[in-house]
């Protein structure tokens, strides 16, 4: 088999239709958004940034058709080092990590400049499937399985938390999606969503209840108070909620069928529209219904990402494709709702649509992950997945008529 | 738990999500106004800022050119509100009849929306705007706009200056997004020429409109606003003196007169009669004005000396003296006899024999037929062609036959036949010096232009080159603009042999055929020339420079239909020459006032009522 042959793209046709569609329409927004006064006249020449996007799109592609070509049962082994190597880098990037806009989330090694809680995302996630794949016959011993794993989640989830509140948080809420269907018993579970809970009531008291003179000086601390204000009563005080007047007045003037691609008012306003606010653009410009089919576009990838793991419930890659899937679900339901405002501002980007850097290379890998396992589970198993399949088409039956 | 429960927990989530997101989006964008109305959902508009045009001086720094304003009233219908018709129509001199009918032609018109200004009345008068300046309050809705226009404080020159007007669509698409709609241009002219220096740099002034298209403010308090830059302001080489006196010498004539300053190749003057006023071409009626003149028979939008091309008649004989010597068949020495003329070329009565000087100061058609063929049967060549190509190519570097590269739109370049043009006419081999005898006395099918006949005597004058000619002294101070002018084009004749033929010039003048030319004092080398005409009676032709050492002008002057060189040609070029040198001309008032009231068609130019305005 030649290297090209190899390449071409195998596994679930409608996840690479939809990886596809994705970076597509990103293009195309950002194009629009980048036409914005500030843009056009800061060097005037806005193509750069449709080339750039582009250029790091074709690696990303490069990268997602080669990893994919990789059998997952290697991310095992490869999962354990790079846990290992993520904590040092985490701690690296606390101390001397590069800061942008006020928030320390960017280390550069070997030249590269990326953020640490991409590579974290990535390795933890491989790990917990791999941990819980590996333990399944014991998935019930609290102590030898459960502890361990949640003691990772958890060491990582905080080490992020402090410069990267949003993307902890979401990583955790995958690590618990995980271990859902992972077959840990549900009270375990419950245990982790009491202690969350308590946690979290106890930030958010911490937040509101101590005076803004406590908490300065205190980095992030602040920036995480004004943001819940701001989201909360927004009315009261319009600076504030300057981008998301905006995001609304954009998705607002949309109206059904859209502005038109490259007709956006609101990108004069809304400030670098192309990464946090994008959706709002797209609904600005492609009205309700591309926002609807855009919204569609990931739940479904997320559903096409399930369907392998009702197919194989207790294999590595199934949980690692289902893993992955949801992180970067979440992140872009995240975002869209922080565009239409139902959700505080968290600096989240909508994966392959928002404009990034060596983001989009990282994602790029966990897609290719994906596509790996959609591709050999169906290559490895075809009797077994067969006689699964009948049985499996009665339950989404079931699942329907709920 | 069960893993199907596990299933039904799971899709039940998303299909919450999804649902909330399905509401989220519903009522932000289907359901609830109040952002469409929200006083934040501003739209971005460019306005242009547009500079002052460039002024225009003559080359003593007399205005020529500037800038005037003009009120355009323009209207927002939607604004319109409790308007007094009766009031409203007085103001503007129409009828209440004028009034309905203008408004709808306006909504009829290309991009009209209530909300969006449009041109109600082009170019009020000052009165006009006045009236309506007192009395804008009682009118919502309507504005007066202030825009520049060009004003040309002589009334001359019209076709040095060109005009500007409206762009076409054609010019829009080619601007690279510069020029829009309703946008002024440099249609002709320096106006066209220079347009890029004169016109400036648009400014552009982002605005927040509102839904309904009320002005709230500017985009980022001005930060991504630019100014507008000025145009330059150009000198012109031209002498408005000069330029004037000409004109006012060519009226009722049809002709062209070119002067030059040889040594840097500026245009000193350049007029084309029949002329117009150029401020015709502005204003209200700028096109009905255009129509007029386009229709003209006697043609006062052609511009003569451009582009007219006349038989050069004697000039050609003092570039045959020059090439002759260097091709080595001719010596100051040379001697021919004529009587009466060369085979069936004539001669009019004369001394005879003469040499070279002599032959010239006399305009002796008979020498020169012999000198052109002596040229083109030289036996230093195999071929009459070849003896021809090397006279042609000698001739060519006077600048004939080509385009020189004006600063000016619509040069010609004249004809001068290479020796492929009488292959053509006769066939291969089978003509030769007697065939093509008559561009011996500069008849035939040559073609010169005026400004190349000027440009000719300016290489005599400068002894063997010439700069092209240009009209462009400086723009915004800076001299010499455009490094083009500055080269010299060197004749393939030397230098050595010009001297000579500026005597037999000077003779001309002195005690020649151009008597009447001469000024006591000034030392005037000149020719006359009477070029064939087939249509009617022939042209008179004189071109001089003056002094004969450190020559300050070349001149060179046409008179269609008039006749002899000396008769109207000749003292002309003197009247200019003395103006031009001693910056009068009163010593000669009879021949000053012949030339000014003379008549030569029917055709009356009067005097324009007013020659210069105050302002
Ligand atoms: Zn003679």
């Amino acid at each position: 088999m030649n290297t090209w042959e190899k390449l071409k793209p195998k596994g679930d046709q409608y996840m690479w239709a939809i990886i596809f569609a994705l970076s597509i329409w990103g293009l195309l927004a950002i194009y629009s958004s980048t036409g914005a006064l500030a843009y056009k006249k800061n060097g005037g020449n806005v193509e750069i940034y449709l080339f750039q996007q582009a250029g790091l799109l074709l690696m990303g592609f490069m990268i997602m058709l080669s990893v994919h070509t990789i059998h997952y049962k290697y991310f095992i082994g490869v999962s354990k080092i790079l846990i290992w190597l993520t904590y040092p880098l985490l701690i690296y990037t606390l101390i001397w990590g590069i800061e942008i806009n006020g928030a320390k989330r960017w280390v550069s090694l070997l030249g590269i400049t990326f953020q640490a809680s991409d590579v974290a995302k990535l390795a933890i996630i491989m790990f917990v499937t791999r941990e819980l794949a590996r333990k399944q016959d014991t998935i019930d011993d609290f102590k030898k399985t459960f502890l361990p794993i949640l003691a990772h989640i958890t060491a990582i989830c905080v080490l992020i938390a402090p410069e990267n509140l949003s993307t902890a948080l979401v990583l955790f809420a995958t690590c618990f999606l995980i271990l859902f269907i992972g077959r840990v018993k549900i009270r375990h579970l419950a245990i982790i969503t009491g202690s969350v809970v308590i946690v979290g009531v106890i930030l958010f008291l911490f937040l509101f209840l101590v005076p803004e003179k406590a908490i300065r000086g205190m980095g992030r601390m602040e920036t995480w108070k004004h943001r819940m204000e701001s989201f909360g009563k927004h009315e009261n005080n319009p600076d504030k909620s300057y981008q998301n007047d905006h995001a609304k007045i954009a998705i607002a003037t949309g109206g059904v069928f859209g502005k038109f691609p490259g007709n956006s008012t609101e990108r004069n306003f809304l400030p670098e529209a192309y990464s946090d606010f994008i959706y709002a653009i797209i609904a600005e410009e492609y009205g309700f219904t591309g926002a609807l089919i855009m919204l569609m576009l990931y739940m479904f990838f997320l559903y096409r990402a399930i369907r392998i793991v009702l197919k194989s419930p207790k294999a590595f890659g199934a949980l690692i494709a289902v893993g992955l899937s949801f992180s970067l679900t979440l992140q872009a339901l995240i975002n869209m709702a922080v565009a239409v405002n139902l959700f505080p501002v968290t600096g989240l980007t909508l994966p392959l649509v928002s404009k990034g850097g060596t983001s989009i290379l990282l994602t790029s890998v966990a897609f290719g992950v994906i596509m790996s396992v959609s591709r050999y589970i169906e290559q490895d198993e075809p009797e077994s997945e067969t006689e699964k399949l009948d049985e499996n088409s009665v339950n989404e039956k079931e699942i329907v008529a709920t | 738990m069960d893993s199907s429960v596990k299933r039904t927990i799971l899709f039940l989530i998303f299909c919450v999500i999804g649902a909330v997101f399905i509401v989220r989006l519903v009522f932000l964008q289907l359901l609830d106004d109040s952002y469409l109305r929200s006083a934040q959902n501003n739209v971005l508009q460019e306005q242009t800022i547009y500079p002052a045009r460039g002024l225009i001086y003559d080359r003593k720094g007399e205005l020529l050119v500037y800038n005037d304003a003009i009120y355009d009233l323009t209207v927002i219908p939607e604004q319109v509100k409790n308007l007094d018709t009766t009031v409203f129509c007085k103001v503007l001199g129409i009828t209440k009849n004028d009034f309905i009918a203008k408004f709808e032609k306006l909504k009829r018109g290309k991009g009209y929306a209530p909300y969006r200004p449009s041109l109600f009345e082009k170019q009020l008068t000052i009165p006009m705007y006045a009236a309506f300046q007192e009395k804008l309050f009682d009118f919502p809705g309507f504005f007066v706009e202030v825009r520049t226009d060009r004003k040309y404080k002589h009334s001359n020159a019209a076709h040095i200056m060109g005009y500007i007007g409206e762009v076409t669509d054609r010019d829009i698409e080619q601007s690279d997004g510069y020029y829009r709609m309703g946008d002024y241009m440099g249609i002709s002219g320096i106006e066209k020429t220079y347009e890029k220096d004169l016109r400036g740099v648009n400014g552009v002034r982002y605005i927040l409109v509102d839904s309904k298209n009320r002005t709230q403010g500017r985009y980022k308090e001005g930060t991504f606003d630019t100014a507008a830059i000025a145009g330059k302001n150009i000198a012109l080489s031209i002498d408005q003196v000069l330029q004037d006196l000409g004109e006012q010498l060519m009226r009722n004539k049809t002709g062209s007169i070119v002067a030059i300053e040889p040594s840097t190749g500026e245009l000193l003057a350049l007029v084309s009669s029949p002329t117009y006023d150029p401020n015709l071409f502005i204003g209200r009626d700028r096109g009905n004005h255009y129509m007029e003149l386009l229709r003209d028979p006697t043609k006062p939008l052609f511009n003569r000396p451009l582009a007219a091309p006349y038989p050069p008649g004697s000039i050609f004989k003092v570039l045959e003296s020059l090439v002759g010597q260097q091709e080595k068949v001719l010596t100051p020495a040379t001697s021919y006899a004529c009587h009466h003329g060369y085979l069936f070329v004539g001669c009019h009565a004369h001394s005879s024999p003469n040499q070279l000087r002599g032959a010239i100061a006399i305009s002796c058609n008979g020498y020169f037929c012999q000198v052109y063929r002596s040229i083109v049967n030289n036996p230093r060549y195999h071929r009459v062609e070849e003896a021809y190509n090397s006279f042609h190519d000698h001739v060519a570097s006077f600048g004939l036959g080509k385009r020189l590269g004006v600063d000016l739109f619509g040069e010609g370049a004249g004809f001068l036949p290479p020796a492929t043009y009488y292959d053509k006419v006769y066939g291969r081999y089978r003509w030769q010096a007697l065939t093509t005898l008559s561009l011996g006395i500069g008849q035939g099918e040559l073609g010169i232009t005026p400004l190349q006949m000027a440009n000719a005597t300016s290489s005599v004058a400068n002894r063997g080159y010439y700069i092209t000619p240009h009209i462009v002294k400086a723009i915004a101070g800076k001299p010499n603009p455009n490094p083009e002018y500055n080269v010299k084009h060197w004749c393939t004749v030397d230098t050595s042999y010009f001297p000579i033929v500026i005597e037999g010039m000077q003779d001309v003048v002195e005690r020649g055929t151009a008597y009447i030319a001469r000024i006591p004092g000034i030392e005037i080398c000149g020719k006359t020339g009477t070029a064939q005409n087939p249509h009617g009676k022939d042209h008179s032709v004189f071109f001089a420079f003056a002094p004969k050492d450190h020559p300050k002008i070349a001149i060179a002057v046409v008179v269609e239909n008039a006749g002899f060189g000396a008769t109207w040609a000749a003292p002309i070029a003197s009247i200019l020459l003395e103006q031009y040198l001693t910056g009068k001309h009163d010593t000669r008032p009879a021949l000053v006032e012949r030339m000014l009231n003379g008549n030569l068609t029917h055709r009356d130019d009067s005097i324009p009522a007013t020659k210069s305005e105050t302002f």
